[in-house]
């Protein structure tokens, strides 16, 4: 079984009195030492998505209106909020997008990473502390005895985000949700912090869940893909399955926009219009009014999720014709 | 309509700003209208009903002179017009235009802000007794006075704001079209200034009520006779045992009237630039 | 730290010189003789020619001015016209009356700002917050001295609780009691500044709340009321920490009115008293021990500020 299951999510903003659906119906697993990268734009549902697998929605406007998140053989949704806060931090653990404001600026890095462990673990502070410097080493920080008093205004942002990780790790967890870690490092900066991810994972079998926008990420790192798009999942496969096979008009879309390097070319492609906002409704397939293969039928029917390869699911009515 | 839109935008859907808004617009049409409204002379007295209680046709009673305190609340109206928007403007003015000035020309800009500096070293009501002692008692005085006392957190406001904009692309696109300093100055840096600077002004109304009220008090204020809610305040203080009712409307008023200036200056605030929020965040 | 203190005080100076030329060029701005305006109306010709001569008034002002910097730094504010002593006596005797309102005050800031702040703020929205925060509002519009005049009325005239005037010093009969006499100033004094304090903390809390690494905190799994105290609150605290100096300034000017009020033989009371009888040597020197007095505070807050925030830079 796997180790995260989720299944159907449904997520809605509460606007007033009236609630608009955000993410519907999401379904995605992962396994143990397993990297699941989740790609779309930006308002596709992505990071709402792993927020409500973390339990950080709770007290917020946005709330789950359907499906289960199974976790380690648990749902979710039934635990008590005291139950839940046993698990954040603990077996289940996220980093977030701006490590430059991510970490509380009074309190120096090392206090703060002790505090994740304190939460969890029954440790003395000296004892804590000590698990922090080795944590602060394992993430590769230069000099952790002395730079675990440092203040975050004093790291750089890579610094910061693999602060961010050996707090996240602090306590051994299944799972890893990293929301955008790298966007907002620069382009070396990211490939140090993807790599660490990369490396801690083989080490201690942590599954991780990677969100992103950026494809040549996702590619490098994941070894499943699932992507999203206003609210749903497009299409779902095997990393190298998915760029070799793709099935769905946004996919390809989404592919032919990136820049590529090996030869010249006179006009960059773009997926034409926008993506609609959360109080635009629509009938039929999400993607119809930007597609090039769209007909009637995608106006009027949503795409039922097809089985095109064992793990290989799409949503679209002409999933056949843009494989080939 | 620029102005039905504002309006709407800021106020709609907050209740106690717009009842505060409404307050205001009455207070300024009293003040207007005051010769219109005010059944009695303000001044004119009538020692058989000194002290007497709120009824006919004295509606707030009478004070110790006998003279009609609802016709001089409504004269009252006039001076916290006066008073509010003579402050703003001296304030507005002189601080506004120092602290822009300040941060547009550096160099200038150090002495004047070191000047400013140097009277924030005095806090508010001593700096307004202080220049109060060397100038006689009247109406253009007080606003003066206390328009110079609030005019020294306006220059620290705008000097912060203006040197945000300057830093901003649209200054060096300006610069590079050729715009002089006098049309960066004022068609380009000012007008982002407008809205935090209305909400400062809503402030800087509401305060100086207070200061002046308090200046009145100690009778340093409006001269005497001048019919203020302040003054109707100091004046009747001795009788408050004899006649409680006598020091209620003008604290009411008073009270409402900054109340409402405050619950506008919230509403404006909320919706001004999200930029100039931390900048706004004291007066 | 401690270069950073020194460094600081190194800066004051200028503005402090700069603000006491101010106050030393008070009398002379005052129109008329100012030999003459020390000594009140009743002083003969001869008397204001021999001040003249004697304060060195027909010197250059930067002359004048140096001497009476000198007089100063050593203690010696002039004397009083009106009660004849030196003034630091004068305003030393008004001292105690002050500082136990001004402490006793900032308690009730405190304890009745911050605690209902914290409340307003984690109630967001609902009718406890709605209370509070207008309540707020309201209480910081209205004059000090008209709700101090109706506290003496509900309190003093009609209850009889508490006194209404005066205040015996602690070393007279009575000893510490005799603080009752400073409860309804103090309370007074405080209900406005608490309640901007209230609007400050509310306002600085709730932004701190937005902050993503209050998000980091919960996704730790600590208890809300952790979060809210150790990664929401104590940040917040940076503003109102800010804020304290300009909450002294307020406290310091509108004690004038509040001693005026509950008759209190404080110092503010004499300023204005001063200032009715033409004691400008007195007024001179409240002004200035107030604005010593007000700039060093803002050194403590700023310093206070420092500690608060590590990411100021103690260079």
């Amino acid at each position: 079984m796997a180790l995260l299951d989720v299944e159907d999510l449904q997520i809605a903003v509460a606007k007033g009195r009236v609630l608009l659906p955000v993410v519907q119906g999401v379904s995605f697993s992962v396994d143990a030492d397993e990297t699941l990268g989740i790609v779309g734009e930006s308002g596709c549902g992505k990071s709402l998505t792993s927020l409500a697998i973390m339990g950080l929605l709770d007290g917020t406007a946005v709330r789950i209106t359907g499906g289960t998140i199974r976790f380690d053989g648990m749902d979710l949704g039934a635990l008590s909020p005291k139950e839940r806060r046993a698990i954040m931090g603990n077996r289940m653990a996220m980093i977030f997008q701006e490590p430059m404001t991510s970490l509380n600026p009074v309190y120096r890095v090392g206090d703060q990473i002790v505090e994740n462990l304190r939460q969890h673990r029954d440790l003395s502070k000296r004892a804590a502390r000590d698990r922090a410097v080795e944590l602060l080493d394992l993430v590769r920080i230069p000099d952790p005895g002395q730079r675990i008093d440092s203040f975050p205004h004093q790291m750089s942002g890579g610094q910061r985000q693999r602060v961010m990780i050996a707090m996240a790790l602090s306590c051994d967890p299944k799972l890893l949700i990293a929301d955008e870690p790298t966007t907002a490092l620069d382009v070396t900066v990211q490939k140090e912090v993807l790599d660490l991810m990369a490396d801690l994972q083989k080490r201690m079998g942590t599954a991780i869940v990677l969100i992103s926008h950026d494809l040549g990420v996702i590619a490098e790192t994941c070894d499943k893909v699932s992507v999203m798009y206003r609210g749903r999942v497009a299409e779902a496969a095997p990393t190298a399955e998915l760029f070799a096979r793709l099935a769905h008009p946004y996919t390809r879309g989404l592919l032919n926009s990136i820049p590529v390097v090996d030869h010249d070319v006179e006009w960059l492609e773009a997926i034409p219009g926008r993506v609609p906002t959360i109080d635009e409704q629509l009938t039929g397939c999400a993607f119809h009014p930007r597609c090039p293969l769209a007909t009637d039928l995608c106006s009027q029917t949503a795409p039922d999720p097809l089985q095109i390869a064992p793990a290989h699911r799409v949503e679209c009515h002409f999933a056949e014709k843009v494989v080939t | 309509m620029k102005l039905a839109a504002y309006i709407r935008s800021t106020f709609g859907g907050r209740k106690l700003a717009t009842i505060g808004l409404i307050w205001l617009c009455l207070v300024a049409l009293a003040a207007i209208f005051a010769p219109l409204l005010a059944p009695f002379d303000p001044y004119e007295i009538d020692p058989v009903a000194r002290l007497s209680e709120p009824g006919l046709p004295y509606l707030f009673g009478t004070d110790h002179f006998g003279r009609d305190t609802f016709s001089r609340a409504i004269y009252g109206a006039r001076m916290t017009v006066v008073i509010g928007a003579g402050s703003v403007i001296v304030a507005l003015l002189t601080g506004g235009l120092i602290g822009m000035l300040s941060a547009y020309f550096p160099r200038l800009g150090a002495v004047l802000m070191r000047g400013i500096d140097v009277l924030m070293a005095f806090p508010a009501l001593l700096l307004a007794l202080v220049l109060i002692t060397l100038l006689e008692r009247s109406v253009v005085n007080t606003v003066l006075v206390i328009g110079i006392v609030y005019a020294t957190t306006t220059a620290r406001i705008l000097f912060g704001m203006t040197l945000k904009l300057k830093g901003e692309v649209f200054v060096d696109a300006a610069i590079c079209s050729g715009a002089g300093h006098g049309s960066i100055l004022f068609r380009h840096i000012l007008p982002n200034l407008i809205s935090p600077l209305l909400v400062q002004a809503s402030f800087i109304f509401a305060f100086a009520q207070l200061q002046a009220a308090a200046l009145d008090f100690l009778g340093l204020g409006l001269p005497a006779e001048v019919a203020s809610w302040g003054n109707m305040l100091s004046e009747e203080r001795i009788y408050v045992t004899r006649a409680p009712w006598l020091l209620i409307y003008p604290g009411v008023l008073i009270i409402l009237s900054v109340f409402s200036m405050n619950l506008v200056g919230d509403a404006m605030r909320d919706a001004i630039d999200p930029r100039f929020k931390d900048d706004i965040a004291g007066v | 730290m401690l270069v950073y203190t020194a460094k600081r005080l190194l800066t004051l100076i200028p503005t402090l010189l700069a603000a006491s030329i101010l106050v030393f060029l008070f009398i002379h701005l005052i129109p008329g003789d100012p030999a003459a305006i020390l000594l009140g109306d009743s002083a003969t010709p001869e008397e204001i020619a021999a001040l003249s001569a004697e304060m060195g008034f027909d010197q250059p002002l930067p002359v004048q001015y140096a001497l009476w910097l000198g007089n100063v730094l050593q203690g010696d504010f002039g004397t009083s016209v009106f009660f004849g002593e030196p003034v630091l006596t004068v305003i030393g005797r008004g001292a105690e009356t002050s500082i136990l309102l001004a402490t006793m005050t900032m308690v009730w800031i405190v304890v009745f700002g911050i605690p209902i702040g914290v409340l307003s703020a984690s109630y967001q929205g609902r009718w406890v917050d709605q209370v509070t925060s207008g309540g707020a509002m309201l209480f910081a519009s209205v004059p000090t001295f008209w709700l101090g005049l109706y506290l003496i009325l509900i309190f003093s005239v009609w209850l009889g609780w508490f006194p209404s005037s005066g205040f015996p010093s602690l070393a007279d009969e009575g000893g510490v009691t005799n603080l009752r006499y400073l409860l309804l100033p103090s309370l007074t004094l405080a209900a406005p500044n608490a309640a901007l304090i209230v609007r400050l903390v509310r306002a600085s809390m709730l932004d701190v709340a937005r902050e993503d690494h209050v998000r980091t905190a919960r996704a730790k799994g600590l208890h809300p009321a952790t979060v809210a105290v150790r990664h929401i609150f104590r940040n917040a605290l940076i503003a109102v920490a800010a804020a304290f100096g300009f909450t002294f300034a307020a406290l310091v000017s509108e004690a004038v009115v509040t001693e005026t009020v509950f008759s209190l033989p404080g110092i503010g009371r004499l300023v204005v008293q001063s200032i009715l009888r033409r004691d400008y040597p007195v007024i001179q020197g409240v002004i200035l021990v107030i604005v010593v007095l007000y700039t060093l505070i803002n050194l403590a807050v700023d310093l206070a500020y420092a500690r608060l925030d590590p990411r100021v830079s103690l260079k």
